[in-house]
């Protein structure tokens, strides 16, 4: 499981005279677990989607391990992005029409890697999250059992690194609750890297380390003693 | 993937039918043109086909074919019998037979011409035998007659009944698939005495088709048992509508058409040039036929692509979604072009069978009505058509696909909805 390191950071939208994202260092251990915090527009899903290779830097490198996924072509860091990173979003972007393990199983059979293993893995994940008809279509779940398939896909591929923005942004409180718990636990149990973008100041106490962001700019790096 | 399709497809049931109904019918149209065209010329070459050289007086050639091979009710000028006559005794001609047309029963031509004409041209008897009396007919495979039934015909197609006149059936021929499957064949002498004409006075039953022609003849040399006589002499036979000539070689085809062409007094044709040179004007009416239905297609074709470059453009954050959770640009390529394609492919699979339908549904309107097969027939140059409309439908479907794959998965996580 590899180590992540930012180094010399900057991210410049067209029309923004500042850059939204300037990180000149950041470091994060492999299997830690990091809440992103900060105001709306502070730049916080600019990080992450740099983090999972979902955005590229204008300057700067972000590696993983010894990679620089920065650097790697779009394919490349499709490839990459698919077989390390776990990705939960506000938006459940379920598929309808498909069943919960049929969402499950989408992006790892569109990738070309599902196989029986694979099939029974996604069966056992959503016993795991809490869900206890695999077969139902998604269009008639709740809200909190959607945000579970999403989180039972994002972990289908046992990756490195779960990536989450805002995952209990549209659930009530007690499905938010119940959502931070599982994460947290789930990652705690497959000793995954963890990073969250959130403003549930529940969830963000649950993780150890918490970087709040303003303008672009980490404003505070706290780490609590274990 | 292919549930994922089948899926997404389910969910746009309305939409996906109206597009491929769009297609189909697009495509209908141009199969149905073609088809229908090339079943014209096929029926008609094959009817045709028996009939090397044509004989008639001066007029229109198109005329002349129209009544000769299809049967088509018209006034003929006549050919005196002499021509008939030297034609019998020409060494360039295998055979030449009259034909007399303008009488009618229940719609069906009665048709004056001799054994030889009959043994040389149909593929033999369903039933009965050749005519071998004045009062004998033989009927095509259409006729809806028994053998033995008695036949009446009217003169003209609603004309006055020839009172006297009775044919009576002993013979009915194997179809030939051309509009003399419709007639009722008898013998020429019937014709003429019917008609009462001599020969050298013959203008006194000119215009045979015209409706209220009001000659009077007494019908009085017509008798059901008399003997017939096919052997036609200089001054003893009666002026004639058209005569069908077999040559005796292609060379003399030739050389016959021309004497005959020259000669004052006659006009002589080969059926299938004519065609052939009718073909040349409806060449171009059958080109704007295909020319609309090419812009129809185009039509569609730019229709479809308006459709599914918005639809890829509102399922963007769908689009960048599956990207952003791992799968592949490839995939997201192959996806967005099976489904598009599998559309188009359906709309023209549909159109094809829907096109040949109609081909046939027309066929065969024009078969009971003109008793001649148009055969509707695929050729080679449908299936390199087939390949050259899908090879079309990839390369459409590729540009939203194409559009789908340069999509940023970043989308996806920004903006609502
Ligand atoms: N594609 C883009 N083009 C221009 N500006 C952008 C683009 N993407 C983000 N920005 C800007 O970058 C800044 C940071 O955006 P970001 O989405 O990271 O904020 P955020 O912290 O996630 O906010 P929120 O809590 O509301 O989700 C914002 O000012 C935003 O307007
Ligand atoms: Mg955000």
């Amino acid at each position: 499981m590899p180590d992540l390191h930012l180094s010399g950071i900057q991210v410049l939208f067209p029309g923004l005279d500042a850059p939204a994202l300037h990180i000149p260092e950041l470091t994060l251990p492999a299997g830690g677990r990091l809440a992103v915090a900060g105001p709306s527009g502070s730049g916080k899903s600019t990080l992450v989607n740099v983090i999972a290779g979902l955005e590229r830097p204008s300057r700067g490198r972000v590696l993983w391990g010894g990679t620089d996924i920065a650097a790697l072509s779009e394919s490349a860091r499709d490839r990459w992005r698919g077989a390390n990173i776990g990705l939960v979003m506000q938006d459940f972007h379920l598929f309808p029409g498909l069943s919960a393990l049929e969402n499950v199983l989408l992006p790892a059979r569109l990738a070309r890697v599902a196989d029986r293993a694979m099939a029974d893995r996604a069966g056992e994940l959503l016993a795991e999250v809490g869900l206890t008809r695999p077969g139902q279509k998604v269009e008639t779940l709740s809200r909190g059992e959607m945000q579970r398939v999403a989180v039972a896909r994002a972990l289908l591929r046992q990756p490195g690194v779960i990536v989450a923005d805002e995952p209990t942004a549209s659930l009530d409180p007690a499905n938010a609750a119940a959502l931070g718990a599982l994460l947290d636990g789930l990652a705690q149990r497959t000793g995954a890297t963890l990073i969250v973008v959130s403003h549930d100041p529940g969830l963000i106490a649950r993780l150890p380390r918490r970087i709040a962001l303003a303008g672009g700019l980490i404003r505070d790096d706290t780490e609590r003693a274990a | 993937m292919l549930r994922f399709i089948l899926a997404d497809l389910g969910r746009l049931k309305a939409g996906s039918f109206v597009v491929v109904l769009l297609i189909a019918l697009a495509v209908a149209l141009g199969t149905g043109v073609t088809l229908q065209e090339r079943a014209l010329r096929l029926g008609s070459a094959r009817a045709a086909d028996r009939f090397d050289l044509v004989i008639g007086a001066p007029g229109s050639e198109t005329q002349l074919v129209l009544s000769t091979v299809f049967l088509q009710p018209a006034a003929l000028p006549l050919v005196p019998g002499e021509v008939l006559a030297g034609l019998q005794d020409d060494p360039r001609v295998a055979w030449a037979a009259p034909v007399g047309f303008g009488d009618f029963h229940r719609g069906h031509p009665v048709v004056g011409t001799t054994t030889r004409l009959i043994a040389e041209t149909a593929p033999g008897f369903a039933g009965g035998r050749m005519f071998a009396a004045e009062g004998e007919a033989v009927i095509g495979a259409r006729v809806d007659l028994a053998l033995g039934d008695g036949i009446t015909p009217t003169h003209g197609e609603i004309g006055h009944d020839h009172d006297e006149v009775r044919y009576r059936v002993v013979g009915r021929l194997e179809p030939t698939g051309t509009p003399w499957d419709r007639a009722i064949l008898v013998p020429i002498q019937a014709v003429w005495h019917v008609h009462g004409m001599e020969a050298g006075h013959g203008e006194e039953a000119h215009d045979h088709a015209e409706e209220d022609h009001d000659h009077d003849h007494g019908h009085a040399g017509f008798d059901p048992d008399a003997p017939l006589a096919e052997d036609w002499h200089d001054g003893e036979t009666p002026d004639v509508p058209a005569i069908l000539v077999k040559p005796a070689s292609i060379a003399d085809a030739y050389r016959l058409r021309q004497d005959y062409r020259v000669e004052e007094g006659t006009l002589a044709i080969f059926p299938a040039e004519v065609l052939t040179n009718l073909y040349g004007t409806l060449g171009d009416a059958r080109q704007v036929l295909a020319a609309v239905a090419a812009a129809a297609q185009g039509l569609v074709a730019a229709a479809l692509l308006l459709v599914t470059i918005t639809h890829v453009g509102q399922r963007r954050r769908q689009i960048g979604a599956l990207r952003a959770l791992g799968a592949p640009r490839g995939a997201i390529f192959a996806l967005v072009w099976s489904e598009l394609f599998a559309l188009i492919a359906c709309g023209v699979a549909l159109g094809l069978v829907l096109g040949w339908l109609a081909a046939r549904l027309l066929s065969r309107m024009i078969a009971d009505r003109q008793g001649f097969d148009l055969p509707v027939e695929l050729a080679a140059a449908d299936f390199a058509g087939l390949g050259l409309l899908l090879a079309a439908a990839a390369l459409l479907a590729a540009l939203p696909a194409w559009m789908a794959y340069r999509q940023s998965p970043v989308a996806s996580l920004r903006g609502q909805a």
